[in-house]
C-alpha cells in the first residue's frame, strides 16, 4: 500500500461483500429450496434454510424426467464442441501466421467476423441449412445453368438432401463456426519469439515437424484454455440445441431443464424438483471451474487481448 | 514476432489447414447470412411450397408492423439499461477486488461462477426467487398487494429480466477490467500518490482512464451479448410477456420464425436486426474506439 486508506478499504470490502451476496444468494436459494419437499413450498414459500428432501428430488429428477439421458448429451455436445474448436482454430491460426500466403490477412477477416453475428441472431436461416447441408450447393448447380444440362442429360436434375437436424453433428456444427479460438491462438503465436522459428528450421523442421514438435508442446496452456472457454459455452447454450433437437432424446439438459417449466402461470410449479435440477445440470461446468478457474480466467483474458 | 522471411513458402499446405475450418464457416455462418438478406427479398412458403420474387414488400410489411417497432424499441432498452449495469458493476467490483484486502481472493473466486451456469438455467432460478406467490418478494406482495407482479406488470418482469442479465453478465467483464487495472504499472500510482492525488482521486484519474481499452471492449461485446443471450432468460423467466412487454427482436423472430412459420418475416427481421449490430459495432469503433489511447 502506498498510504494507508482505510475510509476505501472499507468501501471495498463492503461492496466485494455485496457483489458476492448476489452471486451466491440464488445460488443458496437453489440448493435449500432443493432440499426441501413440494408441501414445504406451498406452505412456507421460499425455504431459507436446507432441509432433507434433496435427495429424494434427485431421484425423482433421474427417474422422472429425461435429465440424464439430456446430461450425456450436453457431455457429448458441449465435449467435442471444446475438442473440435481445438484442433480447427490452432490449424487455421498456424497456417494463417506461419506461411507466407497472400490471402491470410483475408482469412483472419472472414473468421474473425463471426463473432460478430452469434448463432442466436441467424437462427431462422442457420436452421434451414442444418435442415439440408446441400442446399448451397443445390442452389450453386440451379444458378449456373449446370443442373439444367444434368437434367437434359440424365433425365432429372440434382438434389442432394442431407438433414443434420437431430443429430450431435448438428448440435455441434454452427456453434463451432466461431473465430474466437483461432483469434486466441493467433495472438499467442505472435507473442512467441521468432528465433524460434529460426532455430527449427535451421534444424531442418519442416512445417509439420515444426507445428507437431514445438508449437503443440508450446501451446499447451493455450489449448487448455480454449478448451474450458468453448466447453463452459457448449454446455450452458440454448437457443441452437433448442430448435436443432426435435426429441427429448435428443436435447441437452440446459433444455430439459427450462422444459420443467410450465408454459402458463397457474397453480405453483414444483419448485423443490426443477430447483434440484437446476442444481444437478450445473452441477458439471461449475465443477469444471472450481478445478481449472486458472485456465478460464486466462481463456478470458486471452480472447479479449 | 515473425518477419517475412522466416515463414514457410509452402503454397498448399496452408490451404489445407485452414479449409475444414473456413468450410464449416462458409456452410454455416455467411451462407445462413447470406440467405436471410436472399430470403428478405422473397416471399418463401414454409416447407419447401415454392417462393416468389418480391422486391421490398417485405420489409415494407415489417416496418409497418407495429409489433417489429414496439420490439426494436424493447430490444434497444434493454440493451442500454442491462448492458451499461453489466459493465459498471463489474467495473465497481473489479475496482473494489484490485485493492489488497481480505475480501478480494474469495471474490475473485466466486465471482467467476456464474460463467458455469447457464443463461437458461439462471432464468429458471430467477423465475423462482422472483415469483410473485412463493418467491423473495413474496412476503412484500403480502403486506401489500400487487406491489410485485411480474406477471401483469410489464416493468416488474423487465427488472427481473436486467437482474438476471447482469448475474450472468458479470465473470467475463469482471475478469477483463480487473486483468486491465493488474496491468497497470505500481509506478503511475506512486507517482500519482507523490503528486498529491488520494486513494479515491487515482481511481478516476489514473485507474479508469488506464483501463479504457477494457472497458471499451466490454462495452462493445456485451452490446451484442445482451441482444442475443436475452432469448434464454425471457423464454425460461417471460416468455415475452406479460402483454408482449418483454417480446425483444431475438424472441419475436423465433416466434415468427418458429411458431408463426413466417420465414420471410422472420428473414427480414433478422436481416435488419443484422443490420443493426454491424452498424452498431462499427459506430462504437468510429466515435468511441478512436478517442481511447492505447498507449501507456
Amino acid at each position: 500500500m502506498i498510504e494507508n486508506a482505510r475510509s476505501l478499504n472499507i468501501a471495498a470490502s463492503l461492496i466485494l461483500l455485496i457483489g458476492m451476496l448476489y452471486i451466491l444468494g440464488p445460488l443458496y436459494l437453489t440448493l435449500a429450496t432443493a432440499s426441501q419437499s413440494y408441501e414445504f413450498l406451498l406452505r412456507n414459500g421460499l425455504a431459507w434454510y436446507p432441509g432433507d428432501q434433496f435427495l429424494n428430488n434427485a431421484v425423482r429428477i433421474f427417474t422422472e424426467t429425461r435429465i440424464p439421458i439430456q446430461m450425456l448429451n450436453s457431455l457429448a455436445v458441449a465435449f467435442s464442441l471444446a475438442i473440435a474448436t481445438c484442433i480447427l482454430s490452432f490449424l487455421s491460426a498456424y497456417a494463417i501466421v506461419y506461411f507466407r500466403i497472400r490471402w491470410a490477412g483475408v482469412a483472419f477477416a472472414l473468421i474473425l467476423a463471426t463473432i460478430m453475428l452469434p448463432v442466436d441472431i441467424r437462427v431462422i436461416t442457420t436452421y434451414q441449412v442444418a435442415s439440408n447441408v446441400f442446399s448451397p450447393v443445390n442452389a450453386l448447380l440451379d444458378v449456373s445453368g449446370l443442373n439444367g444440362l444434368i437434367a437434359q442429360v440424365f433425365g432429372a436434375p440434382v438434389q442432394l438432401e442431407l438433414s443434420v437436424l437431430n443429430t450431435h453433428f448438428g448440435l455441434i456444427a454452427p456453434l463451432a463456426a466461431h473465430g474466437t479460438g483461432t483469434f486466441l491462438f493467433r495472438q499467442f503465436f505472435r507473442t512467441l519469439p521468432g528465433d524460434l522459428f529460426k532455430a527449427a528450421r535451421m534444424d531442418g523442421a519442416g512445417p509439420v515437424r515444426f507445428m507437431f514438435d514445438i508449437l503443440l508442446p508450446l501451446s499447451r496452456t493455450s489449448f487448455a484454455a480454449l478448451f474450458v472457454l468453448t466447453f463452459l459455452s457448449g454446455w450452458t447454450q440454448y437457443l441452437w440445441p433448442l430448435v436443432a433437437s426435435s426429441t427429448p432424446d435428443m436435447q441437452t439438459a440446459v433444455v430439459g431443464l427450462a422444459r420443467l417449466l410450465p408454459d402458463s402461470d397457474g397453480e405453483v410449479p414444483d419448485f423443490p424438483m426443477i430447483m434440484a435440477g437446476a442444481v444437478i445440470v450445473s452441477l458439471v461446468p461449475l465443477l469444471m471451474i472450481a478445478l481449472l478457474q486458472r485456465y478460464l480466467v486466462q481463456g478470458l483474458v486471452l480472447s479479449e487481448k | 514476432m515473425t518477419s517475412e522471411s522466416t515463414l514457410f513458402s509452402n503454397r498448399w499446405l496452408p490451404v489445407l489447414l485452414v479449409s475444414p475450418f473456413m468450410l464449416l464457416i462458409v456452410l454455416f455462418f455467411y451462407v445462413p447470412i447470406f440467405q436471410a438478406f436472399y430470403w428478405s427479398f422473397f416471399l418463401e412458403q414454409p416447407f419447401g411450397g415454392g417462393s416468389m420474387f418480391v422486391g421490398f414488400d417485405n420489409f415494407a410489411r415489417v416496418l409497418s408492423d407495429r409489433e417489429f417497432w414496439q420490439a426494436g424499441w424493447r430490444t434497444i432498452i434493454f440493451m442500454v439499461t442491462a448492458s451499461s449495469l453489466a459493465v459498471l458493476i463489474p467495473l465497481i467490483l473489479a475496482v473494489a477486488a484490485d485493492r489488497k484486502i481480505r475480501l478480494s481472493l474469495p471474490a475473485r473466486n466466486v465471482l467467476v461462477w456464474p460463467k458455469g451456469v447457464a443463461g437458461a438455467s439462471i432464468g429458471v432460478v430467477f423465475a423462482f426467487v422472483f415469483n410473485p406467490f412463493v418467491g423473495l418478494l413474496a412476503p412484500l406482495n403480502k403486506a401489500f398487494p400487487g406491489i410485485w407482479a411480474p406477471g401483469i406488470d410489464g416493468t416488474d418482469a423487465f427488472i427481473t429480466l436486467i437482474a438476471a442479465h447482469v448475474w450472468s453478465g458479470i465473470p467475463f467483464n469482471f475478469v477483463i477490467l480487473l486483468a486491465g487495472l493488474q496491468s497497470i504499472p505500481r509506478t503511475m500510482h506512486q507517482a500519482a500518490a507523490m503528486d498529491g492525488a488520494g486513494p479515491w482521486r487515482r481511481i478516476f484519474d489514473v485507474q479508469l482512464p488506464l483501463i479504457m481499452p477494457q472497458l471499451f471492449l466490454t462495452l462493445v461485446l456485451e452490446f451484442t451479448e445482451s441482444i442475443t443471450s436475452a432469448f434464454a432468460l425471457i423464454d425460461t423467466i417471460t416468455h415475452g410477456g406479460p402483454g408482449g412487454a418483454t417480446t425483444l427482436l431475438v424472441y419475436k423472430i423465433y416466434k415468427d420464425g418458429f411458431s408463426g412459420y413466417d420465414l420471410s418475416g422472420a428473414s427480414t427481421q433478422t436481416a435488419i436486426l443484422m443490420v443493426f449490430v454491424i452498424l452498431l459495432t462499427a459506430a462504437q469503433f468510429v466515435f468511441l474506439g478512436r478517442r481511447i489511447n492505447y498507449e501507456r
